[in-house]
């Protein structure tokens, strides 16, 4: 579904991706690993084509995405993106959160969206929340908005960037709740993420990048047990 | 010294029309300007460097130079080729509203820049367009900050406006110099100009601080 092709990405000198390839099939969860620096973010928003790339190419089912400048607003629409810091609209109540981009890019009339709202707000739990403000929620509940707001515009696929990385502790369970259960309906999700058991638990796939390169990737439970690249050992044996 | 209030008081119909027009000239300055320093504002932060050369240029010209000096290039040179004669009101108006512009832009900039960079990305992956964006999500929220130094431009209007008395524009100012000219007297209307321009920057600043309190809250 999502194939990435030689890419490589610099900010100024410094060379954040080096010469990357990945593929991501249908309904395949991938969860990508790694330090800081690593280039995983990185990677993930050149996908979400907030970054324009260097080189190389990224495709989405066939269509080069990373060639344009100014992105087709639909194929950017097919694939979600999920953020560490939210980024819900203040301004915005729950429920205009979510059908914005569905009732402006879509042109959906409202009564439907907003029916979608609350039938997404109520997958995420948080159906009773519809007219509350982002500032009045908790860290879990802003970010199971997000989650609701990027799934309106119906997406082919979801990418979540460090999601739970900004939350306290005992809210970081109810956000991995709702994208398990994602998974589990077959969502095509890319994942970066520190939370190593939930990468074992949902991955089908797991990758390691450190320095800008993938290193190693594999199924979740030998990649775990029996990691090759000895950057991954030491990488692994510092946080499980 | 001594103070002849009846003097302020045969002037008083002259001394408010000219704090009506003073009060116009403010109004129209910080309205067009609202105008004119969005587009300057949008211009200016294009990421082509040719785009938005012309607005830069702009900006540094009615910052750089005084409001005085750009007041006489419009009432005797700009004014006359466009209507065919010079006009006080016109080209006060006109100055104010230009000038004001550029600082307005630099406001409208500060407050676009100054919401986080996670909101345009956050619509921007929902497929919300450049000018969707703006509208919906980064202006709603860049307004609360750019309205209390709106106010402020207003305030400063008020004071910078007392310039166009020297092109004849009938404003506050220009009365009490023709006072001061029919009564050979300096007190009665330079301090009552005074105490008249008091009253509006002191209400209006009352105003705008308090409106900036609700707007925080």
């Amino acid at each position: 579904m999502i194939s990435v092709r030689n890419l490589k990405k610099s900010f100024g000198d410094h060379q954040v991706l080096k010469d990357v390839d990945m593929d991501v099939d249908e309904r395949e969860v991938v969860v990508i690993i790694g330090p800081s620096g690593s280039g995983k973010s990185t990677l993930l928003r050149c996908i979400g084509q907030l970054e324009t790339v260097n080189e190389g190419e990224i495709a989405v089912n066939g269509t080069v995405i990373s060639q344009h400048d100014e992105h087709d607003k639909y194929t950017r629409a097919d694939i979600g993106m999920v953020f560490q810091q939210f980024n819900l609209f203040p301004h915005y109540t729950c429920m205009e959160n979510i059908v914005l981009a569905p009732t402006k890019v879509k042109k959906m009339p409202l009564p439907e969206a907003q029916e979608l709202a609350i039938e997404l707000l109520r997958e995420v739990g948080l159906e009773d929340k519809a007219s509350a403000y982002p500032s009045s929620l908790s860290g879990g509940q802003q970010q199971r908005v997000a989650i609701a707001r990027a799934l309106a515009m119906k997406p082919k696929m979801m990418l979540f960037d460090e999601p739970t990385s900004a939350l306290d502790p005992e809210m970081v369970g109810e956000v991995l709740e709702v994208m398990r259960r994602l998974a589990k309906e077959g969502m095509t999700m890319i994942v970066v993420t520190h939370e190593m058991g939930f990468a074992r638990e949902i991955g089908d796939r797991v990758i390691f990048m450190d320095g800008g390169q993938i290193l190693e990737q594999g199924d979740p439970v030998s990649l775990f047990a029996n990691p090759q690249n000895p950057r991954t050992q030491a990488f692994l044996s510092k946080v499980l | 010294m001594s103070f002849d209030f009846s003097i302020v008081y045969q002037y008083l119909p002259y001394l408010l029309s000219g704090t009506l027009l003073t009060l116009g000239f403010s109004l129209a300055g910080v309205v067009f300007g609202s105008v004119i320093g969005v587009l300057i504002a949008f211009g200016k932060m294009s990421r082509n460097k040719w785009v938005s050369l012309p607005f830069r240029i702009y900006v540094a010209f009615f910052r750089g130079t005084p409001l005085l000096v750009q007041l006489l290039i419009i009432n005797f040179g700009v004014v006359p080729v466009i209507i065919g004669t010079s006009n006080g009101t016109v080209a006060a108006i006109m100055s104010l509203s230009l000038n004001s512009g550029a600082y307005i832009a630099e406001t409208v900039r500060a407050g676009v820049e100054s919401i986080d960079r996670g909101q345009s990305e956050a619509s921007k992956s929902l497929g919300l367009g450049k000018v969707q964006s703006l509208r919906y999500v980064i202006m709603p929220q860049a307004i609360k900050r750019i309205l209390p130094p709106l106010g402020n431009e207003f305030i400063s209007l008020i004071k910078d406006s007392s310039l166009a008395s020297t092109i004849a524009a009938p404003e506050l100012t220009y009365w009490a110099q023709a006072m001061n000219a029919q009564y050979y007297r300096v007190w009665e209307p330079y301090l009552s100009s005074a105490f008249i321009y008091l009253v509006l920057t002191y209400v209006l600043g009352y105003l705008v601080n308090k409106q900036e309190k609700r707007m925080k809250s």
